[in-house]
């Protein structure tokens, strides 16, 4: 990879740290028109998902009409599979679903990062135990483990994150270590190492802050991967509870009317499809911005 | 929902258990079989039926004996045909036998078969081959389906008193063999029956079968009833997806389909080559309350929690509006249905106030609920809605039908089940006493237990009602069943189909009465 500029690091050694890295990185990022209609449609979606429940017209849990009722008879899209308003439960559908994907691609790029670092870091047989275990843990798709321990231990919210975390855990491990091997090379590492730097401060105060591009593509992709992962699992039951709103849930319950009574799927539908698009583009215009930035992104 | 309705244990119960109180009915002769279906037009002979059926796997059977899954059963009504049958309103009608006839004391019972019967390969069907049947059902070493039904038979006293006439002694009293051996798990087969190769009573024969997938039947040209079956063969086809079902019937890779997803009933109503099939059934998809845990050992709990259903939003809100309304009462088309009872209906202020007495104001309960059969997961959703206005919250646990039906089941306090419709007596029988096999509330009620006993060994039936319904007033009291109401069954089929017509017995397309079926194209 090309070096353009070093990034100057590292209390011990006096020099003054330039942080505003990532603002630079979206800035740039945001003058590409695809980052700024992700970022439109993410935010719009966002925006429904938080503010929807208080702007809902009843609860998501009230009966106000017969079953499957057509658009405009229950309410402006019509009732679900037990007479309630559509609407409503869009609204109030998406909040969780929101929470637990950025708290899954959190917990999972967190500790990814970490681990990619540590084994970048350590080099030798660590790398090589850390490594390999990824490869292995790599061998099972994803949805498949996750499938696997909520079915064994019950559909619990916390371990659905908790999955969804450890999915991402080994494949944002690699990606990472592979970012940091050119950063731990470099010469401010070195200078914190000479003096007398504790090794962990060096890994979370010098490459870490050096690898926040690949991180910030990295948390856009899984986020990606979470809310599809997310929403699939409550489709399959393994989610969000009923009664409970859920733009998964929904699509499951009231999929066996989709001709009936289209917009208590559709709407769902097109809010997860709608979001990933969005955090895709978003992803794809940071990662191009990233490009050639020093930051561990390669073209 | 695409699993079938109940496990193996509560299928063969579902089976076998059954029957009702019809001594009046058993003693007389019946009219020859006659078919049971709508005349929509004169009967056409020829033409192969294509029937999708929901769920089967790789452990399907042909044994007569032994159905398990929708489509098993849907098999052993072709092939095998039982002594007694029920009618579409639920009454027991002569099918093998011409006459089913008690002792005064109702513990020995003779039966008359109709005279020429054969089986499909042309061997005369007799008294050995009934003896046959009910021993093989009976075999304390491999009991079938319905051996439970039959625990006071005294096996070793089947007697055959000519070729025609067979006797049934019973250790007990026995009032309701007549609807025993009308279920369709008790398929007479010819001595020395092997499953594989299936030889039978029934209106069709076996031609292919293979497990989890599908089977074709053909016409049995000895089948007893004159002018039936009017097709020349019936393909049945494992679905286990609905939605696969419905568009198989939608595409014409299918002329029938039994359990229409409320969802769909629209679309298929609104196309004209399509009809469906409702019948008003005494199915019921009760909450149970365990009678003996907290919170619901008091008496209190269980009356606030009756009246905190809103039986009509129910049956509008889980059924779209295709059920009736229950009174916590099952087995309705009993003759003996106790319809004296008031109509209980929603009453937030008396189940509030029930509750304090109690002393449990502010309740929390887990509601244990699972898609094992259609409306369960959405009833205990309504439920839950509805007891939040009497200050109770209700927290829907859904897991998956293997974990509902496993070691837990009839273990858990607050939960859901499903049965089909089933008359008063043969019901306590399965669910209502604390040797039941299926007893999810764990009702142990001495003086109700008292008046069941006594009304099994009754011949007369006002006295029997009197007892009856005296039990039931005790349960509509005190009992741990919320039985909110009965789904319709809906089916559907393709408009050249004639011959199908709504049935109580909650078993799908008119019991599976393909016998009675013709294609009208």
């Amino acid at each position: 990879m090309t070096v353009i500029a070093r990034k100057p690091a590292g209390p011990g050694a006096g020099i003054t740290v330039k942080a505003p890295r990532k603002k630079g990185l979206l800035r740039r990022a945001l003058r590409s028109k695809r980052t700024i209609v992700g970022l439109v449609l993410s935010l719009l979606i966002f925006a429904i998902a938080f503010l929807g429940p208080y702007i809902a017209p009843h609860s998501p849990t009230e009966f106000v009409g017969a079953p499957f009722s057509p658009a405009g008879v229950g309410g402006a899209f019509g009732t679900d599979n037990l007479g309630r308003d559509v609407l409503s439960r869009f609204l109030a559908g998406g909040q969780t679903l929101m929470i637990l994907s950025v708290l899954a691609t959190g917990i999972g790029v967190g500790l990814g990062a970490l681990v990619g670092v540590f084994a970048a870091y350590s080099r030798g047989w660590v790398d090589e135990a850390l490594m390999r275990t990824g490869d292995v843990a790599l061998a099972f798709p994803q949805i498949v483990l996750a499938l696997l321990f909520l079915s064994i231990i019950g559909p619990k919210l916390w371990l659905l994150v908790l999955m969804v975390a450890l999915g991402h855990l080994p494949r944002v491990a690699r990606v990472v270590r592979g970012a940091a091997m050119s950063v731990v090379e470099r010469d401010f590492v070195k200078a914190a190492e000479s003096v007398g730097i504790p090794r962990w401060k060096i890994m979370v105060g010098e490459i870490v802050p050096n690898l926040s591009s690949t991180l910030a593509v990295e948390f856009g992709l899984r986020l990606t991967y979470s809310i599809g992962l997310v929403a699939g699992l409550s489709f399959l039951g393994l989610g969000m509870q009923p009664p409970s709103p859920d733009w998964g849930l929904m699509i499951n319950e009231n999929r066996v009317a989709l001709t009936v009574s289209p917009w208590s799927v559709v709407l769902p539908v097109a809010a997860i499809a709608l979001l990933t698009v969005g955090t895709n583009l978003v992803t794809d215009g940071l990662s191009k911005a990233a490009i050639g930035s020093n930051e561990g992104v390669e073209a | 929902m695409n699993a079938p309705r109940r496990p193996k244990t509560l299928r063969t119960l579902t089976a076998t258990l059954l029957a009702a109180a019809m001594i009046g009915l058993a003693g007389c002769s019946s009219a020859p079989g006659t078919s049971t279906a709508a005349v929509n037009s004169t009967p056409k002979d020829g033409g192969t039926l294509r029937v999708g059926i929901v769920g089967g796997s790789a452990k399907d059977s042909l044994d007569a004996h032994s159905p398990v899954t929708h489509p098993d059963e849907a098999r052993v009504i072709q092939l095998y045909e039982t002594l007694a049958t029920y009618d579409v309103n639920h009454k027991v009608e002569m099918a093998l036998a011409d006459k089913i006839t008690p002792s005064a004391d109702a513990k020995i019972w003779t039966v008359h078969l109709r005279d020429g019967l054969k089986f499909s390969n042309g061997k005369p069907i007799t008294a050995n081959d009934v003896i046959f049947t009910f021993k093989r059902i009976t075999d304390p070493k491999a009991p079938m389906a319905g051996a439970n039904a039959f625990s006071a038979l005294n096996r070793d006293g089947l007697k055959a008193v000519d070729a025609q006439t067979i006797i049934f002694p019973f250790k007990t009293p026995f009032a309701t063999f007549p609807d025993t051996v009308a279920q369709y798990s008790t398929g007479i087969v010819p001595v020395g029956y092997d499953p594989k190769n299936p030889v039978g009573s029934g209106p069709f024969m076996m031609k292919d079968f293979t497990a989890g997938q599908q089977s074709t039947f053909v016409k049995n040209p000895y089948y007893w009833r004159k002018g039936e079956p009017h097709l020349a063969a019936v393909t049945i086809i494992d679905f286990p997806d609905d939605t696969a079902r419905v568009n198989a019937l939608l595409g014409g890779q299918v002329d029938a389909i039994d359990q229409l997803p409320l969802g769909q009933i629209n679309i298929v109503k609104a196309n004209p080559a399509l009809k469906v099939l409702e019948s008003a059934t005494g199915s019921w998809v009760p909450f149970t309350m365990r009678v003996d845990q907290p919170p619901f050992n008091d008496p209190k709990v269980r009356q606030a929690f009756r009246l905190i259903v809103d039986r009509k939003q129910m049956v509008e809100q889980v059924l779209g509006g295709h059920g009736t309304i229950g009174n916590d009462l099952y087995a309705p088309f009993d003759a003996c249905y106790a319809k004296g009872i008031p109509q209980r209906s929603q009453n937030i202020a008396k189940a509030r106030q029930l509750l304090a007495e109690a002393g449990k104001t502010n309740l929390s309960v887990d509601l244990v609920t699972s898609s094992a059969a259609a409306g369960m997961v959405e009833a205990a959703q309504v439920f839950a809605q509805q007891a939040k206005a009497a200050g109770v919250t209700v927290n829907v646990k859904k897991v998956d039908p293997g974990e509902f039906y496993g070691d837990k089941y009839l273990q858990w306090n607050f939960s859901q089940d499903f049965w089909f419709t089933r008359d008063f007596l043969p019901q306590t029988a399965a669910s209502g006493f604390s040797n039941s096999p299926y007893n999810e509330t764990h009702w142990d009620n001495k003086a109700w237990s008292d008046l069941v006993n006594k009304a099994n060994a009754t011949v007369d039936m006002t006295a029997r009602c009197a007892l009856i319904q005296q039990a039931q007033q005790i349960e509509f009291n005190d009992g741990g069943y919320i039985i909110w109401g009965f789904p319709n069954s809906v089916d559907a089929y393709s408009a050249a189909v004639q011959g199908f017509s709504p049935d109580k017995s909650g078993i799908p397309l008119t019991s599976f009465g393909f016998r009675s079926v013709w294609m009208n194209k």
